[in-house]
């Protein structure tokens, strides 16, 4: 039971999660000026869901908060509450707030000072109620009060204000008390459904149970003890709202009967009987309040009872989900998806298997074609599958801004481009820490104090751009900041310091730059809690290498700091081509490729003994033999041989010798790390046509190799 | 197919096999799949005793030579070599062995700690246990025979690459 619960409880965290990521796109949303009804009733329903997962699972201060929380939203979304500038900076605060309520749920971290939050969202309350003039806290139940019954509602404070009684505790509220009925189905026991914690839900709520039904339990002989027997009536007072008690049914299995009800029985009976109000009047005077109480209670049952269809909604606990989400999502485990993509990749495989060995003419008789584009759509669509927008990675940086801008004392804009790129969900995973630690640093060390950019001339706030694009096989990740970009000399310093470099060392601008993200660097003065511990852009750099990619940094002084990431779009499909290498197949990425020579006797020269340059129409490329870098044999003369001239950004144009060229064709990307570890110079692996396996040329690797010892060897 | 000890307690079963003519054993539930020898695709830049890369159902499997990573001369290819497969620290890695022999059930009481011997890696072999072998005419051999059982997380590939980088 408590292993299923917890089981239960982790889903409720993922959901939780989402729902965090759902509620801050929104409210970034309306920040940013688009306060359409889709987008606030988008974050009202994440923090409406998250609040009724909370109740279920007792998490008793999350659901406060979010309760209040959506209070505010809902007053929102029903355009009482204008989504001001003011506002919305409110309701980010909240959400903020929100995001620690559900670590400090997880017990991930204490629970949050909330208090701020709560008042500020107290505050947004009560400014509302002073435009309608209605009680502050009555105005959510008031808002969905059927116009219709507006009279009965009128009547009854008077009723009670012309009363000299001291409390008339029992009836306080303009509403009428709710009445819940329910009765769990045997589903909901056996789903965990535990009607104990919608019960005391409901009773934190103000509710309580007025009667059990217990007559449809059987003798103890013919009991089934998994099967569910109690129906529950429990009333609620009226001015919680109806939503609220819905909400507490969230996760109650369909079948179970949930019967929420507004009694207006109550107030219906005062308000025909107007004219008798006398009467009523004196009906306390003599049997006292208690009895008065008691009295009006049983005629609100039982007329209750003999009217149930009146004001009666059956709350509707999987319904609204189902119909108000324009997109509908399930979750599906990861390696489920890996093994569709394992499973479609030897369909690819077999297709070609099966396109090698037939005729041309049986290839048309068997509607192979037909099949090929089948089985190439599903491929395209399973790799969709694993691709999300980087916007996941993304979505937390605004946040963390935010925090940032309070602990530094710094005004930061955010810009984002390119959020809609797809990557694999491997990479989004994996590029969140580095992520975190570029933004730190941008800005902790890369932009300035207010007071120092007005004085540089600069906008008082700091801007930080965080854009993301593909080109080719490659997913560019940039942070920029318009600080005051790297201080060359004092990195220098702190380098030399440090130990990192020797004091006579001479270094290029770039490799200076490099060295930030050197192990044990840090150039801060103070060590603070946001960066400087000279650890950020080293784990930055490993992170990003151990995923195949790189970090490139570009600075201006004065204008700022750009630090790239560039990494590998794995599992993507690559066009390639086959080439052999001692006689051993290879992929090498087409995109890389300019042009293939068979080299004329002296077309290739040695410039030293271990190195050569082929002469392509008067310009000299520096030639690579792959076979030397990988430690195979080859004695094959240079003129039987191929060279395939590949570009590569920054390393421009490298001559790689090869054997032969088999074939061009696209291929499915594996990981090697998936079972070993990356290795130097080889992008990945892929699975040919007749099952064996061509390891994929990773040509940026291999081209740096080259360059080794020149400047740029450091920065590749 | 199985054969069982004589000792009650029969807690885990594992696969023996031969190696330089020692018999080793691993735990049975690290065991994926038992492969014929097919001659994989070599991989540059790696320690000699990574043999290179093979295909386990669209996996890209290393496959190692046990023989060589435990310091033994390297096994010699012959129609009974095979490829086991199995799950290390979450990946999969296969394992070129002389010959498969047997699936036995053990009991943990019966498994003696490795004595301290000069080897690089002393935690490679987790333990030592004796079994009773079958004959070739199928009868018992009561003197048995003794098991290296491998500890299969000390041979992970990564593991191994970090120390030595």
């Amino acid at each position: 039971m408590s292993d299923e619960f917890d089981d239960i409880q982790a889903i409720f965290f993922e959901e939780c999660a989402e729902g965090l990521t759902t509620a801050e796109q929104g409210l970034s949303a309306m920040q940013a000026g688009d306060v359409s009804a889709e987008v606030i009733a988008g974050v009202f329903r994440a923090v409406h869901s998250i609040k009724g997962g909370a109740g279920a699972f007792g998490h008793a201060d999350l659901t406060a908060f979010a309760h209040k929380f959506e209070n505010v939203l809902d007053e929102v979304r029903g355009g009482k509450i204008p989504p001001s500038p003011g506002v919305v900076k409110v309701m980010l605060s909240a959400f903020d707030i929100l995001t620690d309520h559900v670590e400090s749920a997880k017990g991930l971290a204490p629970r949050p000072v909330d208090q701020a939050a709560l008042a500020a969202l107290e505050q947004v309350l009560a400014n509302k109620g002073a435009d309608d003039g209605g009680p502050v806290a009555a105005p959510a139940a008031a808002a969905e009060v059927p116009a219709g019954e507006a009279d009965a509602f009128g009547f009854v404070p008077m009723a009670v204000s012309l009363d000299d009684f001291d409390a008339p505790a029992e009836l306080p509220a303009a509403d009428a008390a709710w009445i819940v009925t329910f009765k769990p189905s045997r589903a909901a026991l056996a789903n965990a459904g535990e009607p104990l914690l919608i019960i005391r839900e409901l009773e934190s709520l103000g509710g309580e149970v007025v009667a059990v039904d217990t007559s449809t339990v059987p003798p103890l002989r013919d009991l089934d003890p998994e099967d569910a027997y109690l129906t529950w009536t429990l009333r609620v007072p009226g001015e919680v709202a109806e939503s609220d008690i819905s909400d507490c049914f969230d996760f109650v299995a369909p079948d179970s009967i949930v019967e929420v009800r507004r009694d207006e029985a109550a107030a219906a009976p005062l308000a025909e009987a107007a004219p008798a109000a006398d009467e009523f009047g004196f009906v306390p005077v003599s049997a006292g309040i208690e009895d008065f109480a008691a009295e009006m209670q049983r005629v609100v049952e039982t007329i209750a009872a003999a009217s149930p269809a009146i004001g009666s909604v059956e709350t509707p606990a999987i319904a609204p989900k189902a119909g108000s989400e324009a997109q509908q999502t399930i979750r599906v485990d990861l390696g489920k998806l890996d093994l569709l993509l394992n499973l479609v990749g030897e369909l690819v495989i077999r297709n070609s298997i099966l396109a090698d060995r037939l005729s041309p003419a049986d290839r048309q008789r068997v509607e192979l074609p037909e099949l090929a584009r089948l089985t190439r759509q599903i491929q395209d669509n399973v790799m969709s599958l694993r691709a999300q927008p980087i916007k996941q990675a993304f979505s937390r940086v605004p946040r963390m801004l935010r925090d940032l801008s309070v602990e530094t004392g710094k005004q930061i804009l955010l810009e984002t481009v390119g959020e809609t790129t797809e990557v694999d969900k491997g990479v989004i995973e994996k590029i969140g820490d580095p992520l975190t630690h570029m933004i730190r640093n941008a800005a902790d060390h890369g932009l300035e104090s207010a007071e120092e950019r007005i004085a540089a001339g600069k906008d008082p706030a700091g801007t930080i751009k965080l854009s993301a694009e593909q080109r080719g096989a490659r997913i560019f990740v940039r942070v920029q900041d318009d600080g005051r970009g790297i201080n060359r000399e004092k990195v220098r310093a702190k380098a030399v310091e440090r130990g990192i470099i020797s004091g006579d060392a001479q270094l290029s601008n770039e490799e200076i730059d490099q060295l930030i993200c050197a192990p044990g660097f840090s150039t801060a003065d103070t060590i603070s809690n946001i960066s400087g511990r000279g650890v950020g852009m080293d784990v930055v750099r490993s992170n990003v290498e151990a995923l195949g990619g790189r970090v490139e940094i570009h600075s201006v002084p004065g204008e700022g700091t750009t630090f790239t990431m560039i990494l590998p779009l794995t599992l993507a499909i690559l066009d390639g081509m086959i080439v052999r290498l001692a006689g051993q197949r290879f992929v090498l990425p087409l995109a890389h490729v300019l042009e293939t020579v068979q080299p004329e006797p002296g077309q290739v020269k040695r410039t030293s003994p271990d190195s050569e340059v082929i002469d392509m129409r008067g310009e000299y490329v520096p030639v690579k033999r792959a076979t030397e870098i990988f430690g195979l044999n080859d004695d094959r003369a240079i003129e039987d041989s191929l060279v395939v001239i590949v570009e590569n950004e920054g390393s421009g144009k490298v001559g790689l010798v090869v054997d032969t060229i088999d074939d061009r064709r696209e291929v499915v990307i594996k990981s090697l790390d998936q079972n070993l570890h990356p290795i130097r110079g080889l992008g990945g692996a892929t699975i040919l046509g007749d099952g064996s396996i061509a390891l994929i040329l990773d040509i940026e690797a291999l081209v740096a190799s080259t360059n080794r010892f020149t400047p740029k060897g450091l920065a590749a | 197919m199985t054969t069982t000890n004589d000792n009650a307690g029969t807690d885990r079963k594992i696969v023996t096999f031969s190696l330089a003519q020692q018999t080793f054993g691993i735990d049975m539930r690290a065991l994926i799949e038992i492969r014929e020898w097919d001659e994989p695709t070599p991989l540059p830049n790696v320690p000699g005793f990574i043999k290179g890369v093979t295909n386990l159902r669209g996996n890209v499997v290393p496959v190692v030579g046990l023989a060589e990573r435990l310091g033994w001369e390297p096994s010699a290819i012959h129609a009974r070599s095979c490829i086991l497969v199995v799950h290390i620290a979450g990946k999969q890695a296969g394992f070129l062995v002389d010959e498969v022999n047997d699936i036995v059930a053990i009991g943990e009481a019966e498994i003696q700690p490795a004595p301290e011997v000069e080897t690089i890696e002393p935690s490679v072999i987790a333990g030592l246990v004796r079994i009773a072998t079958r004959q070739k005419d199928g009868t018992r051999d009561e003197k048995g025979t003794m098991v290296l059982l491998l500890d299969l997380d000390a041979l992970s590939l990564t593991k191994h690459l970090d120390i030595a980088a």
